[in-house]
């Protein structure tokens, strides 16, 4: 069986969506774009698991005279997304409430910065000296 | 059985309306919520008494499964979600402000759903809850640098959840079903191949974030170094213990296969080495902690990798350990989290806190009779008598990485008992705190005088954690083809 | 480098995914549970909309677990953000055109946000898209008045009051049948706005605590000050 080339544009935007995500997460050096980066991340996700309940040729899981007794796709993931869909919406949410005050504190959102500013008061907190090994530059740091 | 849901939703209904109680009145706002939290413990107590020996399922809203979400009670289950409101209570922020208190009780209703629920999507629903509780904990002491942990925690915590739902659509649209027992009966079939070890490794990876697995486990010296020690207790010892049940739980139900076990063992020795490591190398007493905590929980899943009955129980010993050893720890190093060149001689000045420290550090180490020694020979005798160079290696990583852990404990050890510190500048130890750390050294202690006991409880949690056939006769009384 | 490597990365994880999903049954979804709802849901619960079962009445508590998710995110952005509330310099009135067309706006967002929940059952909608457009109906006129705050008072209230809502009718099924948001009332006729039990209340404690949720942490995030002067 030949797959219809419509799966591979669905199934592949879906996953194209989790693989951007995924990159955006690690390259980015801005917070606020990682915030963003979730956000695709998490619909990349959702859209594959409201792909998990698609059936050929069904109608949307909801009885009216017009539907009865014609197949209808599978009403439990269009449910699940709904629920990730808002546990999406509040997380970032709240992401965006701490980047707001990080910024206020910090004045920057900038990953390396905010790690190594971050890393310093923790240090002061502590009463500990720096690190002789805090003047490289904070990317290229041991963790 | 039925009134098991209450011990969710209460905490639940306590959560939402401690904000306004607490305005109309304060005293009542703060004494609503461990109440509620004893109510629950009381609660599952007679539960689990009623129990016994048995397991029951639980249908929600009267839905048979697997149409609807069930929970699952047996010993394993019940035995965490009797922690849950018992370390809440033991570790409840009585200082905070309303909506911390808000936010704890989230936490535990959270952590009893994680215990109990047999349904895949459920979990994640409850695992996402605790999340977010936790994410506002963690940033509300207003300090920047703990709310900058708490956002790298999110990022990085939220990216593993959106792995876990990853996982959770394949696992669906493989099976079409989503309840733990029925995914056990079709899980030989359906999720043999490569698309099932995937999904495993995803959701491994996405619930890894909270039990402080390998490669997800760089928030963890951040966030225990700025978050409060109680709530650091409460992550280290509780959240991280239940995050590693949602994942043995998949691991004996779902994944059965030599492949996820390895994975699970891989993780956990890099864990350990890493973790134990890096304590070596921490200067202050928080980070050290905090790290120790990785390197337990790696021998944690090391523990449970290994096969049947042998692995949970080991598994078991060790996590219990911990979840009563490392919530101690950080309440007696809130008062001395300075560099650790600081504390010299901390230890003569308040002599109970101090010999509570060694109590605990020792049983950590495993210094026979303490329970952690006994937790620790479980875990090795059980690799020992694997076949397989991982194994041995495993084995071998630990007996090192114990090595590592007493030189770093010793060595603090040492500087909080020997001379010097001239000026006094730590303030004394709360009696709260105090007071919760000795009933943990109590019930440690108790520990080593129940040793027989405790392990035929522990060998009859494991037997039926691992019998599988029970598991689905349980909860799907008539399973389907 | 660096970037370069983890495009790399990604890619490989993308390929490999999508040769595993390239196994996946698409268009012919085994629905195990999907099958034995969509033929038991109208009778059980009376529900014209058979997500909405799904979501109130076979799924209830994960939407339980969601409304917590949702509160413990505003109250943990609040806690964030408490103490820095109060703006030095408050953001200038919208012009005349933003205040005019809020205002204009403001009911009719109110009556389609009540609308669509309360419909939930029977068309697709329901608590939780009723309660953004309800959260947009009281947000859109502080984008045009951002002096006049949100009573934050009355929002915690509602939030609270309406999460113990659908807890109380959960807790109700549980003494009087047994079973933790079993359905509870008379079915009624199937398509009819008076039918499928609770699950119209329980949509209607969903939508008030949704809209009060998000109102509560736009007005927050809007009250905050980007950066202390």
């Amino acid at each position: 069986m030949t797959p219809p080339p419509i799966e591979f544009l669905l199934y592949g935007g879906a996953l194209a969506l989790v693989a951007l995500g995924l990159a955006g997460l690690v390259m980015a050096r801005h917070l606020f774009r990682s915030i963003l980066a979730l956000g695709i991340l998490e619909a990349g996700a959702n859209l594959l698991l409201v792909l998990a309940g698609y059936r050929a040729g069904g109608v949307a899981p909801i009885l009216t005279p017009g539907t009865l007794g014609q197949p209808m796709v599978d009403p439990v993931p269009q449910a699940l997304v709904l629920t990730a869909i808002v546990i999406g919406v509040g997380v970032q949410a709240l992401a965006l409430a701490l980047a707001l005050r990080v910024h206020q504190a910090y004045g920057t959102l900038d990953v390396a910065e905010v790690r190594g500013r971050m890393e310093a008061d923790t240090d002061a907190a502590a009463g500990l000296e720096p690190e002789t090994s805090r003047d490289l530059p904070a990317v290229e740091r041991p963790s | 059985m039925n009134a098991v849901v209450l011990a969710v939703a209460l905490p639940l209904l306590g959560a939402f309306l401690t904000p306004s109680l607490a305005r109309l009145s304060l005293p009542l706002g703060r004494l609503f919520g461990p109440g509620l939290l004893a109510f629950c413990l009381w609660l599952l107590w007679g539960i689990a008494r009623a129990l016994g020996d048995a397991t029951a399922g639980v249908a929600l809203g009267g839905f048979a499964p697997p149409l609807g979400i069930a929970f699952h009670l047996d010993r394993l289950a019940l035995l965490f979600a009797l922690a849950v409101p018992a370390m809440v209570l033991a570790l409840w922020p009585w200082g905070g402000r309303p909506r911390e208190w808000s936010l704890t009780l989230v936490l535990a209703a959270a952590a009893t759903g994680l215990a109990l629920s047999g349904d895949l999507f459920n979990l994640y629903v409850f695992y996402e809850l605790l999340a977010v509780a936790s994410y506002g904990l963690i940033a509300a002491n207003q300090r920047p640098a703990a709310q900058a942990a708490a956002l790298r925690y999110l990022l990085l915590s939220a990216a593993g959840s959106a792995l876990a739902l990853l996982g959770i659509a394949l696992v669906y649209t493989q099976t079409g079903t989503l309840n733990l027992a029925q995914l056990a009966l079709l899980a030989p079939v359906s999720l043999d191949g490569p698309l099932g070890l995937a999904a495993f490794a995803l959701l491994l990876l996405g619930i890894g974030v909270k039990a402080e697995a390998f490669p997800v486990n760089t928030w963890v010296p951040e966030v225990y170094a700025t978050a409060p020690s109680r709530l650091a207790g409460l992550l280290a010892g509780l959240v991280s213990k239940l995050a590693v049940l949602v994942i043995v739980r998949l691991l004996l139900v779902v994944f059965q296969r030599p492949e996820a076990t390895q994975l699970m063992l891989v993780l956990g020795v890099l864990g350990i080495a890493w973790g134990e490591l890096a304590a070596w190398r921490a200067r202050d007493l928080s980070r050290q902690l905090a790290w120790s905590s990785v390197g337990q929980l790696g021998i944690v899943f090391v523990a449970f990798s290994l096969p049947g009955e042998t692995g949970v129980l080991a598994g078991l010993a060790v996590a219990l350990h911990h979840l009563l050893v490392k919530p101690a720890l950080f309440l007696l190093a809130r008062h001395w989290n300075g560099a650790l060149e600081g504390l010299r001689g901390a230890a003569r000045r308040a002599p109970l806190a101090g010999a509570l420290f060694a109590l605990f550090a020792l049983s950590l180490v495993g210094v026979p009779p303490l329970p952690g020694f006994w937790a620790k020979f479980v875990t090795l005798s059980g690799l020992f008598a694997q076949p397989g160079p991982l194994c041995s290696l495993a084995a071998v990583v630990i007996l090192t990485a114990t090595l590592v852990e007493a030189a770093y404990l010793f060595r603090t050890l040492t500087l909080l008992f020997g001379p010097g510190g001239e000026e006094p500048r730590m303030a004394p130890h709360g009696a709260l705190d105090l007071g919760t750390a000795t009933a943990f050294a109590g019930l440690l202690l108790a520990g080593v005088i129940w040793l027989q006991p405790l392990t035929g409880d522990l060998h009859g949690i494991a037997r039926q954690a691992v019998d599988m056939d029970t598991y689905v006769d349980t909860d799907l009384p008539t399973p389907r083809p | 480098m660096r970037n370069l490597t983890t495009l790399l990365f990604a890619a490989g994880l993308g390929f490999l995914l999508l040769v595993l999903a390239a196994g996946l049954p698409y268009g012919h979804p085994p629905m195990l549970v999907g099958q034995g709802i969509l033929q038991q849901a109208p009778a059980t619960t009376g529900a014209a909309n058979i997500v909405t079962s799904v979501v109130l009445a076979y799924r209830g508590l994960d939407t339980l677990g969601e409304l917590s998710i949702l509160f413990a995110a505003a109250a943990g952005a609040g806690l964030v953000l408490g103490g820095h509330r109060r703006r030095r310099r408050p953001d200038p009135d919208g012009g005349f055109i933003l205040i005019a067309g809020a205002d204009l706006m403001f009911p009719l967002l109110l009556v389609v946000g009540l609308y669509v929940i309360l419909h939930g059952h029977l068309t697709p909608g329901g608590g939780f898209q009723g309660g953004v457009i309800l959260a947009a109906a009281f947000f859109l006129p502080l984008l045009g008045r951002p002096r006049e705050a949100l009573d934050h008072t009355a929002i915690s209230w509602i939030e609270g009051l309406a999460g113990a809502a659908f807890i109380a009718i959960g807790l109700w099924a549980l003494f009087a049948r047994g079973d933790f948001l079993a359905p509870m009332l008379g079915k009624g006729v199937l398509g009819q706005l008076f039918s499928a039990g609770t699950l119209p209340l329980l949509y209607a404690a969903v939508g008030l605590k949704v809209g009060a949720e998000l109102s509560g942490l736009l007005a927050d995030l809007a009250a905050t000050e980007a950066r202390d002067p």
